[in-house]
């Protein structure tokens, strides 16, 4: 992609000082008399929340951060929308920001719920006529139609949300950061979050979620970062930095720790996966196919420990990050009975319907709860040709019936 | 790496957020009297009433005179009406980054925004309360208590270097204040004594010991309030050489405020 990312940062860190009144005294003295608030605290005093990240976001890409609490999620996300300055490295926008990190927070309970919203739209970097023009679209996506010149503390908690949230897309970022925030409000509300969220994804704008819903964040991310200890592990498209993360946890509740690894492969080694091919009909290696050849991925294992419990997976990813396609033996239905010595499991694809492209393919066995043995991410590469450039990435066979313009088919 | 925002950018990011600063100090207003029977009426009432309480008090209490042509109660309620609106913003100013915490933490805010709205809706408050220390005067005229003074033409004058003077201080004291949670207490007492080194309820001719008015006259703070009541009350035009001092005191207020404002400037969503 040649237009520049909607987010930059490089090299970013924050170390927080440490709450002391002498402290306090002591940086204050010298912001004033020597500048060197910044400077003092970078030799090693305080807290290092965040180690060395490194991030870009695309526009229209949406971006999730996941990680145990105290991670450094939140420090992140306040990082990229303002609200803190990094203590080394930049942090670069190009746009508009919208921080969704507590929805309605700073709402005046005296004053009713329209000034409310005029006041933080304005917060939010609207002038005062782009709010009023957008007014209506918040009271109607707020639902709180009947109470918007009541005082906001007669609101619900509920309708507080509401109204925050309304206002906050109705300014249409070019950045929008969500703390968390889908876990409030009722079922129908979150169902309209995610149209409204999905919405901004098609009309460009970048998203960084930070959520402990994983489900949520495989749903509507492309790429995630996992960060923990406010360091780095992994930069990967969403469904592995999700894998990773909820193999960690599984690893940790079993007593092993965290498991070590890199960002490409990890797990804990019960068993391992030695290699990962695909091959045609006769069993023969393959780096190119065409499409709707059929093919299959072959993973060849190795057992050191036998295991009762266990998922054979793929994923096919587009070079970019897109998913393509994810499946597990548990999801098709088997169920595992043993595992041990060394062998062979081949996932078979009568025709394999992708468009042109290059693919990376994840492989893994991990326990049921997502504790990982070995998982492999992009351990194969191919490339699909066809005689056409489709674009996306599924390509069936199809055929076009014309039933009243006049055309000629293609030749041959 | 960076130590503070340029002094100029925290005057023009004021500059670019005037919309939202007049907005939210609309807020302040209909958030105060919100729920009251009277409104925005109390914003007169209560100057009356202090007024009120003075005229009774140094009328039949304590008859005290200031000066030999004014009513002593109109020349308190004079000096008070500036001093009460610039020890309020201040004071307030103390606190209102921390009460705005959330908007600091939480949404994109910038900090200088808030002293700006203490002082203005502190300001409009002492706008609104002067009708009633004019309508005194005129009554207190028409009985022939003392002269209508004319020079109140130059008030506005007056009042702005008042008003640089204060916005500069709640600037500093709004971002010393996160770093050093003592200040409120402390500016609490210092702003008494300020109070009483300033020619408020009493005049500079009054003060019987010389060395004592010599301080007293060195107070910054005593031009500025002199130069007011002259204008607004006493009918005296202040000298050049008074106004150009109190100029100056506003100016160099205003610049150390942003001075010390935009050196803590990027410290205070994290620290408040």
């Amino acid at each position: 992609m040649s237009e520049r990312p909607a987010v930059r940062l490089t090299a970013v860190s924050k170390r927080y000082p440490m709450h002391t009144p002498r402290g306090r005294l002591h940086s204050l003295k010298g912001a004033l008399l020597h500048g060197e608030l910044w400077r003092a605290r970078q030799v090693g005093e305080g807290f290092l929340a965040l180690d060395g990240v490194d991030l870009e976001i695309g526009r229209g890409e949406t971006f999730a951060v996941i990680g145990p609490n105290g991670s450094g999620k939140s420090t992140l996300l306040k990082l990229v929308a303002g609200i803190l300055r990094p203590t080394a490295g930049s942090v670069e926008i190009d746009g508009r920001v919208t921080a969704l990190i507590e929805l309605g927070a700073g709402f005046h309970p005296e004053i009713s719920g329209r000034d409310n919203a005029i006041i933080n739209g304005m917060m939010l970097g609207l002038s005062r006529a782009e709010v009023l023009r957008r007014l209506p679209e918040i009271v109607e996506f707020s639902g709180i139609g009947p109470f918007l010149d009541q005082p906001v503390k007669t609101y619900s908690s509920g309708m507080y949300v509401r109204l925050g949230f309304s206002v906050a897309v109705a300014v249409e970022p070019d950045v929008l950061v969500v703390d968390e925030i889908l876990a409030v409000g009722d079922e129908a509300f979150a169902h309209r979050c995610l149209d409204r969220i999905a919405r901004l994804q098609r009309r460009g704008t970048a998203i960084l979620l930070v959520s402990h819903d994983l489900g949520l964040v495989e749903q509507l991310a492309q790429r995630a970062l996992y960060l923990r200890g406010g360091t780095p592990v992994m930069t990967a498209p969403a469904g592995v930095a999700v894998a990773r993360y909820r193999s960690d946890v599984a690893g940790e509740e079993a007593g092993a720790g965290a498991p070590a690894g890199s960002a490409r492969r990890w797990g804990n080694g019960a068993v391992s996966l030695d290699a990962v091919d695909l091959v045609d009909g006769a069993g023969r290696s393959l780096r190119m196919l065409s499409s709707g050849e059929s093919a299959a991925i072959r993973i060849a294992y190795t057992v050191r420990v036998p295991q009762e419990d266990f998922v054979f997976g793929v994923a096919i990813n587009r070079e970019d990050g897109g998913p393509v396609l994810g499946t597990n033996t548990e999801l098709d239905g088997w169920t595992a009975e043993r595992l041990a010595g060394s062998g062979e499991i081949a996932l078979e694809f009568p025709r394999l319907e992708l468009a042109p492209g290059r693919y990376l393919v994840d492989a893994a066995v991990h326990a049921k709860g997502g504790l990982a043995y070995d998982y492999a991410c992009e351990a194969l590469a191919f490339t699909v040709t066809a005689p056409v450039g489709w674009p996306g990435s599924y390509a069936p066979r199809h055929r076009w019936t014309p039933r009243g313009p006049a055309m000629s088919p293609p030749p041959g | 790496m960076s130590s503070g925002a340029p002094p100029l950018g925290v005057i023009a990011s004021l500059y670019r957020h005037r919309g939202l600063v007049a907005m939210l100090v609309v807020r302040d207003l209909k958030a105060r009297y919100r729920g009251t029977f009277f409104g925005y009426l109390w914003s007169l009432f209560n100057p009356l009433l202090l007024l009120a309480v003075y005229a009774a008090v140094f009328t039949w209490v304590i008859p005290a005179r200031a000066t030999s042509d004014v009513p002593y109660p109109i020349f308190l309620f004079a000096g008070l009406l500036p001093w009460l609106f610039g020890s309020g913003a201040l004071l307030d100013s103390a606190i209102v980054l921390a009460d705005n915490g959330p908007l600091l933490k939480k949404v994109v805010c910038p900090p200088e925004v808030f002293p700006a709205v203490t002082v203005l809706s502190h300001l409009v408050h002492h706008v609104l309360a002067l009708p009633v220390l004019l309508a005194a005067t005129a009554v207190a005229a028409g009985m022939g208590l003392m002269r209508f003074p004319w020079t109140v033409v130059l008030a506005p004058f007056a009042l702005v270097l008042w008003v640089v003077a204060v916005s500069g201080l709640a600037l500093a004291v709004a971002a010393l204040a996160v770093h050093f949670r003592d200040l409120k207490d402390l500016l609490h007492n210092l702003l008494n004594l300020v109070f009483f080194a300033t020619p408020i309820i009493y005049t500079l001719d009054r003060i019987p010991v010389r060395l004592l008015r010599r301080l007293i006259q060195a107070n910054p703070v005593t031009p500025l309030i002199e130069v007011y009541r002259d204008v607004v009350l006493l009918g005296v035009l202040p000298s050049l050489l008074m106004w150009a001092w109190a100029a100056a005191v506003a100016l160099v207020c205003w610049l150390a405020g942003v001075w010390v404002f935009s050196r803590l400037r990027e410290t205070i969503a994290e620290t408040v």
